[in-house]
């Protein structure tokens, strides 16, 4: 079997590796508005800034001079305050290393799993300039269209992010004792695209409903604010936040699904009830049908676990030894065991957790694997986190959000 | 030269995937025939098999803006008659001819090692990219043509100094090139290089193979394909019908950081300095400006303004 090609690529003008590089969508006038992570060809742990998945669920904003920019804190306070970004930077600061991923990622495998639908490939994401466009003209996208939808896939990174902890700036502003959600609110603006959730749903014959112009905001319950790992983040990966990413501030959420990582953050309002933002309570919500009267809001996301080598388009594989690959995760913070099976889940066997082996971001994992005969094989791999949970968590839900199935690999050795 | 037209095979006429040309526009193919069996005619040729020790194909590539790029990132400067380009715009090979070297290619496939490929551009700095691009995919060396009095240079002193690089390069036996570049879309370049060093050209190839003797080269009509055998030297221009493009590996691109880059300039390629002056100037540059005009049609009835309609239609010659 001939050995596969490297493929080569002129790198800052040496001859090198070509870079695996970001599958984007982009508006009429060429910017970059959504982007899905080439999870498979990454090595490490943290996902170059140029290739972290972009979701959003409203217009992107024009972007506003760091130095123009303010936070506003009101509400349940003792003191209503005005940051600008040099004040938060006069806090003590922290940096985070965090997974994020959407709460969408990886929907269609629960179609795969439940209805026996193709499996879907980390190797082919959806055509996002299409989307695009779709979203730019607000087309409704048709039941073929949906039914050869494969869904939301590769919407997965993991960066360091350095900030200030929300708590501090909370602090500083000082909690009143009735004051028990945060409401986060950006300063982008927009009005919610139908065909998002037709998408998440798989079906377009549901009304969705339709707030008009909006700002994007969450209001998180107030234990997950004040954790300490949660930020206002003015830099990832080294380096200033990328407008694209929220900059001049987002806020970081480990351990729960990027919907909470509001981006481009304006304001922070102190609740004593939950706010009716429109995301959380009308799209990022559990439930088993659109009619179903109780839907609770998504918070942390479940336990995790990705095959990265061998997929099924990396077979047929030669006889011999190979390492299977991977990354694990959890919503609860911490990897305690993540095991595999090559014969479809009949044996399980540990695999070696590589250091380091951090809370909030994802592990990378390996077994290596004695393939001494031919034949057909199912590689599957199962992750418990700290908590003690193993995948799978998440029930299927009729928006398919937090999928944390187990995804087999179907590999032909030969 | 021996010519045959068939419909082997329609021709997709589906856009270029890269840039959205139609392959099969503007072909006005007897007039082309006509004119390459009277240049062909005139020609001393010799054949694949006559060559020693090896065939040498000569690739002219020209880097251009991304044509993949959005039309509204660009900017035109009508008074400058320029296309202004966003700081930072990536700048590629122009597909047509990365097909070219496709093209090229797949004759060392066929033939071996005793194909030699030399890739040249004329460009600015810049331009070297596409050079070690091409020397990444396999050509076995590079010219890169470099000249403050080239620095913008129209069809004609293109052509003079492709052509003379061609000719100092010495010993071509083909030359390959994109049927036009995906910038300006002209397309006039290689019939000039053809026309200054007296070589036959065949036009909008989407095959070509060194068979029986000579190079037999399938071209791209609106209807069908035609094939063409022609003697070489020769000049030919490959369209996007070729198919899918190979992309560079690993090994053969840290090879290509060792492979010769000559770099010639106006003197090295003793261009006359009349050769050196643009014969056209571009006067005018502007995206058309869109009017929509609504006109009312009148009638009693429904099949009064149907007709109307018809009418109306009709003599605009849209039915």
């Amino acid at each position: 079997m001939p050995k596969r090609e490297i493929e080569g690529d002129w790198v800052m003008g040496w001859p090198d590796r070509k870079r695996a590089t970001l599958a984007a969508g982009k508006d009429a006038e060429g910017r970059v508005i959504s982007g899905r992570t080439p999870v498979l060809d990454q090595e490490g742990l943290i996902t170059p800034t140029d290739n972290y998945y972009i979701v959003t669920q409203l217009d992107l904003p024009e972007p506003v001079h760091p130095d123009d920019w303010s936070l506003s804190i009101g509400g349940e306070v003792e003191r209503t305050l005005t940051l600008t970004l040099e004040d938060l930077r006069k806090l003590p600061g922290r940096s985070v290393r965090a997974v994020t991923e959407c709460a969408g990622n990886d929907e269609g495998f629960f179609d795969y799993e439940r209805r026996g639908a193709p499996k879907p490939s980390r190797r082919y994401v959806p055509d996002l300039d299409r989307r695009a466009s779709m979203k730019a003209k607000r087309a409704t996208p048709t039941h073929d269209e949906l039914a050869g939808e494969m869904g939301n896939t590769c919407a997965m990174s993991g960066g360091e992010f350095t900030g200030v902890p929300l708590a501090a700036v909370l602090e500083r502003a000082g909690l009143k004792p009735d004051g028990q959600w945060i409401w986060l609110k950006g300063f982008d603006t927009g009005r919610p695209d139908p065909a998002v959730q037709y998408r998440s749903m798989g079906r377009a014959d549901v009304k969705i409903d339709d707030p008009g112009m909006i700002h994007y905001d969450k209001a998180l319950p107030l234990a997950k604010a004040l954790d300490p790992d949660t930020l206002l983040a003015w830099a990832q990966n080294g380096e200033w936040m990328l407008h694209v990413h929220g900059a001049p501030v987002r806020c970081i959420v480990p351990g729960w699904s990027g919907n909470w990582w509001v981006k481009w953050l304006s304001h922070i309002e102190v609740t004593r009830e939950m706010p009716p933002c429109y995301h959380q309570t009308k799209y990022f919500v559990y439930g088993a049908a659109p009619e179903d009267p109780v839907k609770p809001m998504l918070t942390a996301m479940g336990v995790r676990c990705i095959i990265t080598f061998p997929v099924d388009e990396d077979g047929p594989l030669e006889r011999g030894s190979h390492a299977i690959r991977g990354l694990a995760w959890s919503g609860l913070g911490g990897i305690a065991r993540v095991e595999v099976s090559v014969d479809g889940g009949a044996t399980w066997h540990d695999a070696h957790i590589e250091e380091p082996r951090e809370r909030w971001l994802w592990v990378r994992w390996s077994h290596l694997w004695h393939a001494e005969q031919p034949g057909s094989y199912r590689i599957m791999a199962r992750a418990t986190d700290v908590a003690g949970r193993v995948q799978p968590q998440t029930p299927w839900n009729y928006q398919r959000k937090h999928f944390d199935g187990i995804v087999p690999s179907d590999i032909v050795v030969v | 030269m021996q010519t045959t037209i068939g419909n082997i095979g329609k021709p997709s006429n589906a856009a270029c995937g890269r840039c959205g040309h139609n392959a099969s526009r503007e072909i006005n193919s007897d007039r082309l025939l006509a004119w390459i069996l009277q240049r062909a005619s005139a020609r001393t040729s010799h054949r694949f098999e006559q060559i020693d020790p090896a065939v040498r194909i000569a690739v002219l590539i020209k880097q251009v803006p991304n044509p993949d790029a959005l039309a509204a990132v660009m900017r035109v400067d009508e008074r400058a008659c320029r296309i202004e380009l966003p700081p930072g715009h990536p700048l590629v090979a122009s597909p047509f001819d990365e097909q070219a070297l496709e093209a090229a290619l797949r004759l060392r496939d066929q033939r071996g090692a005793e194909v030699k490929i030399s890739a040249i551009t004329l460009g600015p700095d810049s331009a070297k990219a596409v050079l070690k691009q091409a020397l990444a995919l396999g050509a076995d060396d590079a010219v890169h043509i470099q000249d403050a009095a080239l620095s913008e240079p129209d069809s004609h002193t293109s052509a003079h100094a492709l052509a003379a690089a061609v000719r100092k390069l010495g010993g071509v036996d083909l030359v390959l090139t994109g049927r036009q570049a995906a910038d300006r879309d002209a397309g006039v370049v290689a019939l000039g290089v053809a026309e200054i060093l007296q070589l036959p050209a065949v036009t909008f190839a989407c095959a070509i193979e060194a068979a029986a003797g000579a190079l037999r080269v399938d071209r791209v009509l609106p209807d069908g394909i035609e094939t063409v055998e022609v003697a070489l030297p020769a000049l030919v221009t490959v369209s996007n019908e070729l198919g899918a493009v190979r992309k560079p590996n690993l090994r053969e691109t840290m090879r290509a950081a060792r492979k010769p880059i000559a770099l010639w300039s106006a003197a090295d390629l003793a261009l006359a300095p009349a050769q050196l002056v643009a014969k056209a100037m571009r006067t005018g540059l502007f995206v058309p400006r869109k009017t929509a005009q609504c006109e009312v049609i009148e009638g009693a009835t429904p099949a009064e303004r149907g007709a109307a309609l018809a009418r109306r239609l009709h003599a605009a010659g849209l039915i």
